[in-house]
């Protein structure tokens, strides 16, 4: 699907980025384009199974076997474009980790059991050539900047550590070697709020102190609306709405995002209004025809069956994949207020 | 006998370990983290408890205790008036047998990933605990039950899945099918630890929905954990159960949903309910926090008194001498002397502010 908009300076562009298995029969990634803006955080939002993880791990040429990456990924570094497709295995260890450096979903499981938390640091500095007194000085700061004890974390098996503590000890080994692009999936998915809060506070710091780049995947609408630049919403294996944080909880466009934000749980809302999205995200093998959204979708017409949406562009960088859009800003009401967003509303 | 014993009973649990004394630590004291103190727990049959509270405060460590995977330091645990770890040991005369209480007390494990065997199908995966729990099943029954509540946690086209490796499914994919595992088991007690965690809205409440049903139809009871405050309501509060905010390894309030998130009677339970982000919020600043500090104590060293007095916005000079016993208020117990009005709390000078210790 095109871009419709042109980046300023782009770190990382994708185009047209699709991932198969089952020798091509089934679409995880279905042509995907997206544009990463140097020093923004992009938060992607999305169902389970949507794709999140996939478009993350194609951004390393990290796809499982045997799934097949096709299109094209481009990382801006300093001086050169490398074409991430194209690197071999060494020079794609080094991308990995010195600029793009990614917390993949599931801490407990990035971990090896049988290793303390001090030697998993200890061998990804000395992997990348890296001075390990001064790496493992910026570790204890960085464990210590989210609130673990540097001592006894680094001391301790995974299995002493909690989840939480294990999810945040991972965010500080992705970030020893300073990398420049940060992917995180689901970070904070197994943390409490009060500690999400202060993470997003300490990414915001990071991110302003090291000019990062980061992308910030979750399935928490709430959580990455506080901390994002820009956000994208992925339904079914592609991208549907991308806009301005702003833009886009005030003027969201997509029906599928309108009716992603109305399900958001909010403590205010009485219990009853809590509802799920009727019906059920398509599997990769049985995407529908015409726009995949529309088995679902209160506005769907014959055209939306037949022809797959391409990207419109409600305002200047925010760009939708629906035919209705507009109808979908007029009929498809939103639960909670647009016009002071971080109000209080009952 | 004349009543039923409660289903689950904690009696002054608590469970410590040692730390084993770091590198730039000499002596040989070894420092103890006790990650759950002294807690006292009652889970009847249909019953809810859900904990809640920050990363590390126990709440892992206590379900698992609750359902016989941690042996506590102290304190006993009873599954149908009948310590468990007597069970276990064969130490006392049980009617009960170690197996019935392992098949009867399932887990959710917070890492989904990790729990499920790597090198089975799911169909396989799925096919064990049914083999257990109706052997007399036959195997395409049995697929047939598989498929149907793979379909049930939105994991269509099942057979396609049910062909699946575990590292072949998305994160929430891989939650989901553990939740299903722990569903087929049909068990008394499921410790759902962080079981939706992985899931976008609207598949939570799909999923606390379908736990909801079971449990009407088969009296199971749950313990969940949720870091997130409004699940552990939503699902709290159509099961009428019960809500335990735990604080250091403590409970420091336990009350109904509805009382917890309305009537929040712990400071620290007002914390917890002000950090439920809103739609459209930003990230606050440390400031805005309603909390003097927003360090975690060490809990291999907790504070005197009570453990939240170095963070609670309204301690006073009395909190750091002593600590609340858990006191009944309105339907809930609270660990916090405000609860009582003729406390010397409130004739004790209040802490002064705290240098603000962000680091
Ligand atoms: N190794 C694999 N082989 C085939 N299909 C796979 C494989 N890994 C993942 N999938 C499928 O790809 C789709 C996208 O998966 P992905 O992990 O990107 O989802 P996600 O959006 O990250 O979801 P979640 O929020 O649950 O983590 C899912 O339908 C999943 O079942
Ligand atoms: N096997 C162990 N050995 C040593 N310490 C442990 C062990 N298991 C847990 N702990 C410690 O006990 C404390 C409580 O851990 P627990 O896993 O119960 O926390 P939790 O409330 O579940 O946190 P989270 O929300 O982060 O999962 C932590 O300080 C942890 O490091
Ligand atoms: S294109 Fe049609 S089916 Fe798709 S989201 Fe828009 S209105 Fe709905
Ligand atoms: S006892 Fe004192 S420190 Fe503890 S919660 Fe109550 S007011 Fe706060
Ligand atoms: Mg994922
Ligand atoms: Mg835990």
């Amino acid at each position: 699907m095109a871009q419709t908009h042109q980046p300023d300076d782009p770190i990382a562009t994708l185009e047209d980025v699709s991932v198969t298995y089952d020798d091509g029969t089934s679409f995880v990634l279905d042509n995907v384009s997206l544009h990463v803006e140097r020093g923004e955080i992009l938060g992607i939002v999305g169902e389970s199974g949507s794709g999140k993880s996939m478009l993350a791990s194609s951004l390393l040429d990290a796809i499982p076997d045997p799934g097949y990456l096709s299109g094209s990924i481009t990382y801006q570094a300093e001086e050169k474009t490398i074409d991430v497709l194209e690197l071999g295995q060494s020079e794609l260890r080094s991308l990995r980790w010195e600029e793009i450096s990614m917390v993949f979903q599931g801490a407990m499981s990035s971990f090896n059991p049988t290793m303390q938390i001090r030697d998993h640091f200890i061998e990804t500095i000395e992997a990348h050539n890296g001075g390990v007194q001064a790496g493992m000085d910026r570790a204890r700061q960085l464990l210590s900047d989210l609130y673990l004890d540097p001592d006894r974390v680094l001391e301790s098996y995974p299995h002493e550590l909690s989840g939480g503590m294990q999810q945040r000890a991972l965010i500080a080994l992705s970030l020893v070697l300073d990398p420049e692009l940060l992917v995180m999936d689901e970070p904070t998915a197994a943390l409490d709020l009060l500690m999400q809060q202060s993470i997003l506070l300490l990414l915001r710091e990071l991110q302003e102190k090291y000019q990062l780049t980061m992308i910030f995947i979750t399935h928490d609408l709430a959580l990455v609306g506080a901390l994002a630049d820009r956000l994208a919403v992925m339904y079914a294996f592609d991208i549907v709405e991308l806009a301005p944080k702003q833009q886009l909880l005030s003027n969201p466009s997509h029906p599928y995002t309108r009716a992603l934000l109305n399900s958001t749980p909010n403590l205010q809302a009485p219990l009853a209004e809590m509802r799920p999205i009727e019906g059920q995200s398509p599997a990769p093998i049985n995407v529908p025809s015409g726009c995949s959204y529309n088995p679902r979708c209160p506005l769907a017409t014959e055209e939306c069956r037949t022809t797959d949406p391409a990207m419109d562009s409600p305002a200047p960088e925010h760009s939708v994949a629906c035919f209705y859009w507009e109808k979908a800003q007029w009929e498809i009401e939103l639960n909670y207020a647009t016009d002071q967003p971080g109000g209080d509303h009952s | 006998m004349s009543e039923e014993p409660p289903l689950l009973e904690l009696d002054s649990v608590t469970v410590a370990f040692e730390n084993r004394p770091g590198l730039f630590e000499f002596g040989d004291e070894s420092e103890q983290v006790r990650a759950v103190d002294d807690v006292s727990l009652t889970i009847e049959t249909n019953d809810v408890v859900s904990l809640v509270g920050e990363s590390g405060c126990g709440k892992t460590t206590l379900g698992k205790t609750a359902i016989g995977l941690q042996r506590p330091t102290s304190g006993t645990v009873r599954y149908r008036g009948e310590d468990i770890w007597a069970i276990r040991d064969g130490s006392a005369e049980t009617t009960q047998s170690w197996e019935d209480v392992r098949s009867s007390l399932q887990i959710i494990h917070q890492d989904p990933g990790s729990s499920l065997n790597p090198n089975r199908r799911l169909l396989s995966i799925l096919s064990e605990p049914l083999r257990q729990v109706r052997p007399a099943l036959g195997a395409s029954e049995r697929r047939e039950r598989i498929y149907s509540l793979l379909e049930r946690v939105g994991m269509n086209p099942a057979p396609d899945f049910a062909d699946r490796y575990p590292h072949q499914l998305s994160g929430g994919e891989q939650q989901r099918v553990a939740l299903a595992r722990a569903l087929l088991m049909n068990p008394d007690v499921i410790l759902a630890d962080e079981a939706i965690s992985a899931l976008d809205v609207s598949l939570r409440v799909e999923m606390m929905d379908l736990m909801l049903e079971l449990q009407a139809v088969f009296d199971t009871s749950f313990i969940f954990i949720s870091h997130d405050l409004s699940n552990a309501r939503y699902f709290t509060q159509h099961a009428s159960g019960k809500i335990a905010v735990m604080y250091l390894g403590r409970i420091a309030e336990i009350s109904s949903a509805e009382q917890l998130i309305h009537n929040p009677q712990h400071p620290y339970t007002s914390v917890l309910r002000w950090a439920t982000p809103d739609l459209g919020g930003d990230v606050s600043t440390p400031e805005e926090i309603p909390m003097r500090t927003i360090d975690v104590p060490d809990p291999v060293d907790p504070p005197s008194g009570c453990r939240f007095h170095t963070r609670c916005p309204e301690a006073r000079e009395h909190c750091t001498a002593v600590e609340p016993d858990p006191l009944p208020a309105g339907g809930a117990d609270v660990r916090c002397f405000r609860v009582r009005d003729g406390s010397p709390y409130w004739n004790s000078p209040r802490l002064e502010e705290e240098e603000s210790s962000s680091s």
